[in-house]
């Protein structure tokens, strides 16, 4: 960490969308630059900084909340128009704040994010990507899934332009002319794009950010689109947005983070895919929605933040912040002036919670409707340990999260919590659980597994946990979250259909025939697997794959008519369970038919052979070091010479790598997967005691009992 | 909070593995102190950076050239240290084991004494109080307490209800004598100044760690993470955190407190605010006060468990830890205004929420169209609580007064749930109405403070209105009041003589049990009282009789309870002496039954320590022997090993023997010791005294008859 920034809070707006503040570039030479920012409110603020102290430029009245703001880069001239988008209306400003352009698109989802070049106008709202001329639509383009991030190249020599698009749960493809030229797949989940300040228009080249953190480099190279992972999430939160920050000559990424961080990479300009160098980090302790660099306030560059609950703050060289440039007494001024202020604003909102409680005194009973909290909510999909993790991000502070769910579950939560499990009283069969949230926090996880004796439950239908979020001042109310945890949380990971080969695998089949609609297919689906499916199309296909056994399941459906592949047979056990279980709750009668063949257990165990192995080792090596912890063993008294033997000295300083094991869990899974294979497959006769033997061959890691039981098909 | 870049001034490596909380940092020849420590089981190390201890005991460490390593035959529980002897300012170091203390004159290299620990040991401080004013060695035991002086005399010894974990010596009355504040296991800090106890505070948690902070403040901490400071008998404040806080010691007008995980909080003093922390690389194992630089001030002495020490000046506000003045005006200015915004980031918040609330103020109250964050402005949340004898339990029960629901609660409070402090309640959809019970157990008669959030809405809402009630609970709320009057009120009770009027008495039970309507004197005649009362946990009757002429009974088959109300009425009645009579079979048979046994523990004892010193010394014999036969015949060795390892299983066997009964022992004797406290209680101020004292010297010659006698009529003073 080599760069000493300072905080520096401008102002304060409403709920920022990601990516919604924008620095405009100066007009001449030594004048600041000015930003603008538009909130949730539909405020768009354009404000320039005098002594620290924010002059509004302009500022636009309430509306429909803003999602995304751009400014033009009209070709030779500066970026002086400023583009929003809120709904499915486009709003252009001019410097001066005058609207020149007002348009409303025909599109039926909110605008996500645009790009604006010359006179041609992008937009992207849910699946689709709309190209506009001179406000004409020219042509679109319908992805699979839903349109994260876009950027605009132009083609050299030529009027067309091309369009990288980011595709949650696909990666990214190149458009040109409404036409998909080219596509990658990249597994980290990149959510956001941004392209280096310096280059030619015309060289396709992007950072990315993705939702496990990474960042990474997409290109586009003699007719091939690749990316490149240049630096590992290592726990960091997701990133919400990228920026750049230049400074002392140097180029740096700015990513701003769903955890509230803040970091700086320093990116050589020549080489892109030289691994960026971290610079520095800072701790906001809430999402970072917008990071972006430029000559606000003084003549040196910083680092301009805005987060999720509206803060726009920004980071300063330290040796700037204690320099001379601003008078000590216009500071006490401007400590004043915001003294005075939040006087006056707590006197009104005393008078308003005044009038408030004379209400609840009041005979007529009138009816109080609060507005929503405003809680962001996000449940992932289970990573290889099985734990789904539930991120809820909040505009105020938390007091506490009340968690229920009528079924056991385990869970944990952020260290800044305490997570206290309440006893239930009435059934036994259900969890109450409260989280405390120290002060000031806004957002929290929470990770929920299925505990073994439930799993089975749990293969029937989702469950659903509900959420009561409890905040820490006024309003005094409790939101109420609630979540559906799919039956295979496993299945988080995205796959192309093409990229299935290395394995040999053994489908099991099962077809479901009946009179339902591909809304009511995915619907089924939620119930079964994690995160987003694809919208309802009139085909649709997908591919998941198990995050820790590796079996793949391929979904295929169209009206009346669907069929999923899988090498999992529990899977396909599960799925039918659930399909079932809906249809006849919505009484549509559908005939569900499956074809599991004899080898699909033999050979998937094959498959996951080796991770097996692997396995069991470290869960051999976990109890030898829990026996040898137990030794209480004085490290220093090594004088004598080695106290362990080499292998288990081995065991005893391999740290902290073998805690987490997922060796129980593959056991019960196999042994899951030989019960649904004799059940599915009708050889239905008593097999109690194979799968005691199984399990038994299993736990002790013989391999060959194992294949031998699985293989044989009656005992 | 970030964590800060506090340097520390001075730093080492012990390169030994230090036990957690057996550390104390002695000045052996009387000016330069040296850090002792347990390391590992039963090895003690002393780290000397001024010039090495004399040859002795102590040997040179291999693995540090300042540490001496000394080695003891047993488990090391707690280490002390203080200038015992009255002829020297030398420190004398103070081991205590699990039934013995050892006091230890480093410099000298000879024994002070040797003692045996009965009752256990799991906690030493030095120090002197009351009218001693030598210093003493105070050894808390497993419900006791004694104190000893530099010969292994017993200077004064004393019963506690429950595992004494922590003693300060605190000059609690401000006489200008300290006083002892023993933390117990129960939850309780308890003031004992002149062998009685003269206050009692209850807190929510075994209370891990006492510490004075000036002549009126002391600071604890407990198991469940809570630290805080008491002024003159009242919390000033108290945080809680999820790790537990091993030791708080005051430095600089700012209480610091290293928590288990090896986090180090600097706090102000008054409100608990932190104002720096840092983290240690490992768990910490101590933080002591010492002027280990030996400048004249003590500095903070943090140890980790990995051996690693770290010291750190007193706090100072201006400066901070560095003594350069980092903070300039414009960026205290700067940091205000980001305060601010924050402030009127929340205050914004709330009135957009009014506001909004307002523009849709005049909605219908039809169910059709009702918002999903709807509910009508006058709903009002009513709390009661009521008996419930079925259930043995209070039952609290929390209602809206209008079609509303509660569709959850959340009920907060400290020390009367199994898990945790909070019991949630969330009743299935078609159990949804606007009345909730919530059932209430508090296992303990102490007055706790009940909150209560309520999630208030329709069956069908997205959001919910939070209600906050805080209820306190009566000391005696688990007694239901009876309205007849029984005959027979059995042979359990305690009989005592009070001079005051009943309408006085009618206010103590008012003010102390939950009763559904107040108590009422007819008239000012009145002279006589007579309650009955039902205990919701065991079902079982408590009858107060209280008589025309002063004389009082309580009658209940639980000593305990007993104890606790006379307690309570003494506080209430400014009593400062009390004697009582007192007849209570159950407890007369368990002290017969307890006595007895710790008599046979004891005989079984020795001889089992007889037979294992038997055996070791065969194996001493044999283990050579098996070499010698080596030479020469190897079938001959074969059968030697045999016999070693056969010996060894016996020892051990012997040895699993004599843990189960030193464990029965130690149980046995808790009991005892309870049952002891709560005849002491029965009695207020001298006459409890006497009691300990008397039942000490029962104890010591095992006379249970003289035993009962006391606890019947209360000791002769």
């Amino acid at each position: 960490m080599d760069y000493d920034l300072a905080r520096i809070d401008y102002t304060v707006c409403g709920i920022t969308y990601p990516d919604t503040l924008k620095i405009m570039s100066p007009l001449g030479p030594k004048v600041d630059q000015k930003f603008a920012i538009g909130d949730k409110n539909g405020v768009l603020q354009c404000l320039s900084i005098k002594d620290e102290e924010p002059v509004v430029q302009f500022k636009t009245l309430p509306g429909k909340p803003i999602t995304s703001v751009q400014l033009a880069t009209t070709a030779g001239q500066q970026a002086d128009k400023i583009f929003t988008a809120s709904g499915n209306e486009v709003k252009g400003y001019t410097r001066k704040g005058k609207v020149f352009l007002c348009i409303e698109t025909a599109l039926t989802e909110t605008i996500t994010s645009m790009c604006i070049i010359g006179n041609d106008l992008i937009l992207c709202s849910g699946r689709t990507v709309t190209f506009y001329r001179d406000l004409r639509e020219y042509n679109s383009y319908v992805c699979e899934d839903r349109v994260l991030d876009i950027a605009a190249f132009a083609v050299p020599n030529s009027t067309r332009i091309r369009l990288l698009v980011l595709v949650a749960n696909k990666g990214a493809v190149l458009l040109e002319n409404g036409k998909l030229i080219a596509r990658t797949v990249i597994s980290s989940g990149p959510s956001r794009l941004s392209v280096p300040p310096s280059t030619h228009v015309t060289d396709i080249v992007a950072f990315y950010g993705a939702s496990d953190g990474s960042i990474g480099l997409i290109a586009y190279e003699e007719l091939t689109l690749s990316s490149k992972c240049l630096v590992d999430g290592r726990g960091l939160g997701s990133v919400v947005c990228l920026g750049w920050y230049y400074n002392n000559g140097n180029f740096h990424l700015s990513v701003g983070r769903h955890d509230g961080s803040i970091q700086l990479y320093l990116i050589d300009m020549d080489n892109f895919g030289e691994k960026p160098r971290l610079k520095y980090t800072y701790f906001c302790g809430e999402p970072v929605t917008s990071v972006a660099g430029g000559c606000v306030s003084t003549e040196e560059s910083e680092l301009l933040v805005a987060t999720f609950s509206g803060r726009i703050f920004a980071l300063r060289a330290s040796h700037l912040v204690s320099g001379v440039k601003v008078p000590q007494d216009i500071l006490a001024a401007r400590r004043a002036k915001l003294e005075g202020e939040v006087a006056r604003l707590e006197k009104q909102t005393a008078n308003e919670r005044e009038k408030y409680q004379q209400n609840t005194r009041s005979l007529h009973a009138g009816l109080s409707t609060p507005p929503l909290l405003d809680v962001q909510h996000e449940l992932l999909g289970a990573g290889s340990d099985g734990w789904q993790e539930v991120r809820m991000t909040s505009a105020v502070p938390l007091d506490m999260l009340f968690i229920y769910c009528n079924q056991k579950l385990q869970m944990q939560t952020d260290t800044a919590a305490v997570l206290t499990i309440c006893s239930s009283m009435e059934t036994g069969s259900d969890i109450l659980a409260s989280v405390r949230c120290q002060a000031g926090t806004r957002r929290v996880w929470i990770k929920i597994r299925y505990t073994s004796d439930t799993f089975i439950n749990s293969r029937l239908e989702g469950k659903r946990v509900l959420i009561y979020v409890l905040p820490a001042g006024a309003p005094r109310v409790a939101r109420l979250l609630s979540l559906k945890l799919p039956a295979l949380p496993y299945y988080s990971k995205h796959e192309s259909e093409k990229d299935l080969g290395s394995y040999e695998r053994t489908l099991s089949q099962l077809q479901v025939s009946g009179n339902y609609s591909v809304a009511e297919m995915t619907s089924w689906l939620t119930e079964a697997l994690p995160g987003e499916l694809p919208r309802p199309a009139s085909e649709i296909t997908f591919v998941r794959i198990h995050s820790l056994l590796e079996t793949i399941l391929i979904c295929e459906y169209q009206r009346g008519n669907a069929t999923f592949k899988s090498d999992n047979v529990s899977t396909i056990a599960v799925l039918r369970n659930i399909v079932s279980n809906c249809s006849v709750e919505k009484n549509i009668s559908v005939e569900i038919t499956f074809d599991i063949p004899e080898d699909c257990c033999v050979q998937s165990f094959k498959n996951i052979e080796n991770k097996f192995k692997v396995e069991y080792q470290k869960n051999k090596d976990l109890i030898l070091k829990n026996a040898i912890s137990m030794l209480d063993l004085d490290s220093s008294m090594n004088e004598e010479g080695p106290l362990l033997c080499q292998e288990y000295a081995r065991v005893w300083d391999s740290k902290d790598n073998i805690i987490k094991n997922q060796f129980n869990d593959l056991v019960e899974m196999v042994l899951q997967w030989y019960l649904d294979w004799r059940t599915l497959s009708l050889h239905n006769d008593n097999y109690g005691n194979e799968s005691t033997k199984l399990q038994a061959a299993l736990k002790d890691c013989r391999l060959d009992n194992v294949l031998k039981i699985l293989s044989s098909k009656n005992s | 909070m970030q964590i800060s870049t506090v340097q520390p001034v001075f730093k080492l490596e012990l390169n030994h593995k230090v036990t957690p909380n057996v550390v104390t940092i002695a000045k052996y020849d009387g000016t330069h102190p040296c850090l002792t420590a347990a390391a590992g089981y039963d090895k003690i190390i002393i780290h000397h950076p001024h010039g090495g201890v004399g040859t002795g005991r102590a040997q040179r460490s291999q693995a540090h050239g300042e540490v001496s390593e000394l080695n003891l035959s047993q488990a090391i529980i707690a280490l002390a240290c203080g200038p015992l002897k009255t002829d020297s300012n030398r420190d004398m170091l103070l081991i205590g084991s699990p039934t013995q203390i050892l006091a230890y004159d480093v410099h000298d290299n000879t024994d002070l004494f040797f003692k045996e620990a009965p009752d256990g040991v799991n906690v030493i401080i030095t120090g002197s109080f009351g009218k001693h004013t030598e210093t003493l060695a105070i050894i808390g035991g497993n419900s006791s307490v004694q104190a000893i002086d530099w010969e292994g005399n017993e200077v004064f010894w004393n019963v506690v209800s429950g595992k004494v974990c922590a003693i300060i010596t605190f000059d609690f009355d401000k006489d200008g004598e300290n006083e002892l504040l023993i933390g117990s296991d129960d939850s309780f800090i308890r003031v004992l100044k002149n062998n009685q106890f003269i206050a009692e505070i209850s807190e929510t948690g075994p209370i891990l760690s006492l510490s004075p902070v000036n002549e009126v403040r002391f600071a604890y901490g407990l198991a469940n993470g809570t630290i805080g400071i008491y002024e003159e008998g009242i919390r000033l404040w108290r945080v809680k955190s999820k790790q537990n806080a091993l030791a708080i010691q005051w430095s600089g007008d700012t209480l610091a407190c290293c928590w288990s995980n090896g986090r180090v909080d600097w706090r102000e003093g008054t409100t608990g605010r932190v104002l720096r922390r840092i983290q240690m690389r490992a768990n910490a194992a101590a933080m002591l006060l010492a002027d280990y630089r030996s400048v004249g001030a003590p500095d903070l002495v943090c140890v980790s468990d990995k051996g690693e020490v770290l010291g750190y000046p007193p706090y100072q506000e201006t400066a901070g830890f560095n003594s350069v003045a980092k903070n300039l005006p414009s960026e205290e200015d700067r940091q205000a205004i980001t305060e601010l915004f924050n402030k009127k980031q929340a205050l914004m918040v709330e009135l957009q929420h009014y506001e909004a609330n307002a523009a849709s103020g005049n909605a219908s109250l039809d169910s059709l169209d009702r918002p999903a964050t709807a509910m009508p402005t006058n709903t009002r949340l009513q709390m009661a609580i009521v008996h419930s004898e079925d259930e043995g339990c209070l039952q609290l029960a929390i209602s809206t007064n209008n079609e509303t629901i509660v569709r959850a609660a959340l009920v907060l409070a400290e020390g009367i749930f199994e898990n945790g402090e909070t019991f949630a309640r969330h009743p299935r959809p078609s159990q949804l109405r606007s009345l909730l019970h919530v059932p209430l157990r508090p296992p303990r008669d102490v007055p706790v403070d009940v909150h209560i959030k309520a999630l208030i809405g329709y069956p069908d809402s997205e959001q919910f209105h939070i209600f906050e009630l805080t209820k306190q609970l009566p000391r005696f709320s688990m007694y239901r009041l009876l309205s007849k009057e029984a005959r027979n009120k059995g042979n359990s009770y305690v009989l005592f003589r009070i001079t005051e009027r009943v309408q006085r008495i009618c206010i103590w039970v008012n003010q102390n049990f939950l009763l559904e309507e107040e108590l009422d004197i007819e008239s000012e005649e009145t002279k006589e009282l007579h309650i009955s009362l039902l205990c919701l946990r065991d079902q079982s009757y408590l009858y107060m009789d209280f008589g025309a002429d002063g004389q009082v009974r309580f009658s209940t088959h639980d000593i305990r309870l007993a104890g606790d109300l006379i307690q309570s009425l003494a506080v209430y009645l400014n009593l400062s002496e009390l004697q009582s009579t007192a007849q209570f079979p159950e407890a007369e048979k368990k002290l017969r039954e307890e006595m007895e046994h710790v008599s046979q523990i004891g005989e079984a004892r020795s001889r089992l320590a007889a037979e294992t010193a038997e055996r070791a010394q065969l194996i001493t014999a044999l283990l050579p022997a098996a070499q010698d036969a080596a030479a020469y015949d190897l079938r001959e060795m074969l059968n030697r090993y045999k016999e070693v390892v056969m010996l060894n299983e016996e020892l051990l066997t012997g040895c699993y023997i004599r843990r189960s009964t030193q464990e029965q022992a130690v149980a046995s004797l808790k009991s005892l010791h309870t049952i002891l406290q709560q005849a002491v209680r029965l009695r207020v101020g001298k006459y409890g005294k006497a009691v300990v004292a008397a039942s000490r010297k029962a104890v010591q010659s095992n006379n249970i008859e003289a035993l009962i006698k006391i606890m019947q009529v209360g000791g002769d003073s």
